[in-house]
């Protein structure tokens, strides 16, 4: 099946986590995504734990063979002018260019948008910073825990008696991939249509915030500031409760309430007269959650979660670990995961597409590249390069 | 004025809450016109609560803080969908528009007749999105959910918590964010196709699978190394020490990171705690990585004295990724966000008591075709007559006809506003204080009114 994005031609100048996600949205469903990778090192995603076997090889980290699925390797030092001169002949024949350098480092190396689009005036060019490229903290120094704070989703995220919490792993980055991928089409689209290029900013800190329900406007609308998570309130807690074999979010929704979920826990306890009104329950909020966790922990998760479903209103969440996703019956039945094997990695199942398309397909065609795996490809059979210019541009370590 | 990207494109949404509004709305910011179909009967529950002061008088419906964060910029059109009127109506909007996106069950969508393959009937080249909670097939697709429970599902929560804690979960819908980004991006891209092929298609969103493909680390690790991960609180599996720190003040915290043995003597230094720079506990990474609960007791002791922000510009002066939680009116006022312009004041209908408000815009800037909130969101039914006179050419008899029907209307037909007043929240711990003089301090920086 043929992909949403073919024959889109993608310049992917991004490393770590955000750019690639970004190159790696469009790559799946389609584009061709040449990688620019640093001649040696490569992308220091390269070096990102877990690695396949626990094996630090720049050819294993499961986050880099994650995020690099149907993408072409080339190295090339883009500071060099023999490199810098490739990188435009490049850039040329790009529909798209994406980057997630720092915003001083590409216009140091004289490949600003300006420059670029200078060879190439149709060019969509998007650029993925910590903070955008412009403003008071665009050369602040940046991790995914510092976004989670100055985006504000950190406040309002773990218990209110604790410290502030993120979520694991490197969620800020994907989020801003994602955003990116999004802008990237619409410019695309817009060129399309116009035949106008341009340069899209997308800044990590702004893709978070653009995502905090009426956090900025709890304030505006009536002066209050959203906190992290109360520990007792006498209500149902919008968040993972432990039951006998893990945990569960119990949710009572569109009109169902607390009734509903006496009946559905079926506990006496809980029919208390005390605990009939949303005062009573937050009078009593000590008792009403001690029975609340007494109960949750006499079930069973899934059977829980089952029987919720099947109630008008109840809809709760079941939280899963790795082991029971990849045992989950309706990824199984929706092929979620898809085997890739790679060279040197081997074998594995990865996580796959996000949605589905009916008309055109999501594919891993090839495994994430091997550092530099794509250079004769792109330099000698594409660019008219000789094989003797390449080694000779090898050797001196520009490719 | 510069044009717009999403100029010509037309979008009918049948949507609730997030997942869907917030990917259209975006859509709209860019230029889309989007059109919410909505029910009398059956309102989005974002406009029965959280009003504007909370005021629940009059007509509440159209004052709702999320119902305008996630509908600014686009048009309502109020159709009963169980008369036969409404039903074709929405048909005849999709035969002129380009995208048609929802996200109710798939049952829901089913029983009205709405599915991918009856829109092609009335128009052959639409693209439909459907957004649901767990994907249109398989065992699970008849399950309603919110994003509460997609993240639980996802895996992520799974390795999201404190360390010695349950799973954990923002207090917010986190994932539908998630999946109406990834939306915006499959929308695009069918588009973009139907651009070259002239044919349509439809896209399934499972919201659980948005998430889970944002959270490959643990699930990868299980798949070549058979772990299975838990909740590590704020720590990253290699940098040392990060976390977040107590500051001077009522609830204020800095987040930090050292990556190297440099930032962690840089680190030393502004807190002044030199000595610990030469002791071997904390001599490289791999040593901070072991004795993190000890750093982490020893950092806060340091920070307690720092104003969050002191600490923030200090700390970054030095090249130490740091940053104070912001909270929710640290966010709006922070000076970075507003040089760049983030947050756009837009004014909402005369009469309607709600004065010009500053918004969160988009994650995005567009140099050739920058977006903008072209209007507040609208009343219920406010685009009745311009959509079905102007778009569909209905006279104006037939308009008043489909009114006197209870086909259209612009009030609701059923359910009751929920007022929570801030004195509940403090007093349940869901807000950590309000400010009377909210009016006065939104007006001095942004201006209105």
């Amino acid at each position: 099946m043929s992909g949403a994005l073919d024959g889109i031609e993608v310049l992917d100048l991004t490393h770590h986590v955000a750019g690639p996600y970004c190159t790696k949205l469009l790559a799946d469903f389609g584009a061709r995504v040449t990688k620019v990778e640093r001649p040696g090192s490569g992308d220091p995603a390269r070096r990102m734990g877990p690695f396949a076997g626990d094996d630090p090889h720049s050819e294993k980290s499961l986050p880099f063979l994650y995020l690099n699925t149907n993408k072409r390797s080339a190295t090339l030092d883009f500071k060099t002018d023999t490199g810098r001169a490739l990188l435009k002949r490049m850039a040329a024949g790009a529909d798209l260019v994406v980057e997630n350098f720092r915003p001083r480092s590409l216009p140091a190396a004289r490949l600003s948008y300006s420059e670029l689009s200078a060879v190439n005036p149709s060019v969509v060019m998007v650029s993925i910073s910590n903070f955008g490229q412009t403003g008071p903290y665009r050369d602040f120094e940046a991790t995914d825990i510092v976004e989670y704070a100055l985006s504000g989703i950190q406040y309002i995220f773990g218990d209110n008696d604790r410290e502030p919490l993120k979520h694991g792993f490197d969620q800020a980055q994907y989020k801003a991939g994602t955003d990116a991928a999004a802008a990237a089409l619409i410019a695309l689209y817009h060129r399309a249509m116009t035949g106008e290029g341009q340069w899209v900013d997308v800044s990590i800190q702004e893709c978070i915030a653009t995502g905090l329900r009426d956090t900025t406007s709890a304030f505006t609308y009536t002066g209050a500031v959203k906190w992290r998570r109360p520990n007792e309130t006498g209500d149902l807690p919008r968040s993972p409760v432990a039951t006998k074999d893990g945990y569960i979010v119990p949710i009572a929704f569109g009109g169902a309430g607390w009734n509903e979920t006496v009946e559905f826990l079926g506990s006496d306890a809980l029919r208390d007269e005390r605990f009939s009104t949303a005062e009573g329950r937050m009078e009593n909020a000590a008792e009403v959650d001690r029975i609340l966790r007494e109960t949750f922990a006499q079930y069973e998760k899934s059977d829980l979660f089952h029987r919720a479903n099947r109630v008008r209103g109840l809809i709760y969440g079941l939280v899963q670990d790795s082991a029971e996703l990849y045992e989950n019956p309706q990824y199984e039945h929706r092929g979620y995961f898809v085997e890739v094997d790679h060279p040197i990695a081997g074998k594995g199942r990865y996580p796959g597409a996000p949605f589905g398309m009916s008309d055109t397909g999501w594919s891993v065609r090839s495994h994430a590249p091997l550092l530099g795996q794509h250079n004769v490809e792109v330099y000698v059979e594409e660019m008219g390069l000789s094989m003797d210019e390449l080694r000779r541009l090898t050797a001196a370590g520009v490719v | 004025m510069a044009g717009r990207a999403l100029a010509g494109v037309r979008v009918v949404e049948m949507g609730q809450l997030i997942a869907i509004p917030f990917a259209t709305k975006l859509m709209a910011d860019m230029g889309a016109e989007v059109i919410r179909i909505e029910s009398c009967a059956r309102m989005d529950g974002y406009r029965m609560a959280g009003f504007y002061k909370q005021d629940a008088s009059g007509d509440y419906w159209n004052r709702a803080v999320n119902f305008h964060e996630q509908n600014r910029g686009k048009r309502s059109v109020t159709l009963d969908l169980t008369k036969s009127d409404g039903l074709e109506t929405l048909l005849d909007l999709i035969a002129v528009s380009d995208v048609f996106a929802e996200n109710f069950t798939p049952r829901v969508i089913r029983n009205f007749g709405l599915d991918y393959e009856d829109l092609r009937k009335v128009k052959p080249d639409i693209v439909m999105v459907s957004s649901t909670g767990y994907g249109h097939s398989g065992p699970w697709s008849g399950f309603g959910a919110i994003g509460y429970g997609t993240e639980a599902a996802s895996g992520l929560a799974s390795v999201t918590g404190y360390a010695d804690g349950p799973p954990a979960i923002p207090e917010l819908p986190y994932a539908d964010y998630t999946a109406g980004e990834h939306t915006v991006f499959a929308i695009m891209a069918a588009l973009m196709r139907r651009a070259v092929t002239g044919r349509g298609q439809l896209i399934d969103v499972s919201q659980t699978q948005t998430l889970t493909a944002t959270a490959p680390d643990a699930l990868m690790d299980y798949a070549f190394n058979g772990r299975v991960g838990a909740p590590s609180g704020n720590r990253h599996r290699v940098w040392a020490p990060q976390g977040t720190y107590r500051c001077a003040g009522e609830d204020r915290w800095i987040s930090l990171t050292v990556r190297s043995d440099d930032e962690w003597a840089a680190l030393c230094e502004t807190l002044d705690r030199r000595e610990w720079i030469g002791d071997p506990r904390f001599e490289d990474g791999l040593a901070r990585l072991g004795s993190h609960d000890r750093l982490d007791e020893m950092i806060s002791e340091a920070t307690r004295a720092w104003d969050a922000g002191k600490l923030q510009a200090a700390l970054q002066a030095v090249g130490v990724a740091a940053g104070a939680a912001l909270d929710g009116k640290g966010l709006l006022f922070d000076e970075h966000l507003n040089e760049r312009g983030f947050f756009e004041v837009v004014e909402h209908a005369e009469g309607s008591g709600v004065p010009p408000l500053p918004y969160a815009s988009r994650p995005w800037k567009f140099g050739a075709t920058p977006g903008r909130i072209d209007h507040a969101a609208p009343s219920l039914g406010e685009h009745n007559e311009d959509a079905l006179g102007g778009l569909l050419g209905f006279s104006t008899e037939r308009v008043r006809e489909m009114e006197e029907a209870g086909v259209i209307g612009t009030a609701p037909a059923g359910g009751l506003p929920r007022v929570e007043s801030n004195d509940t929240l403090m007093a349940q711990g869901r807000i950590v204080r309000w400010e009377d003089d909210f009016e006065e301090q939104t007006r001095a920086r942004f201006g209105g009114g």
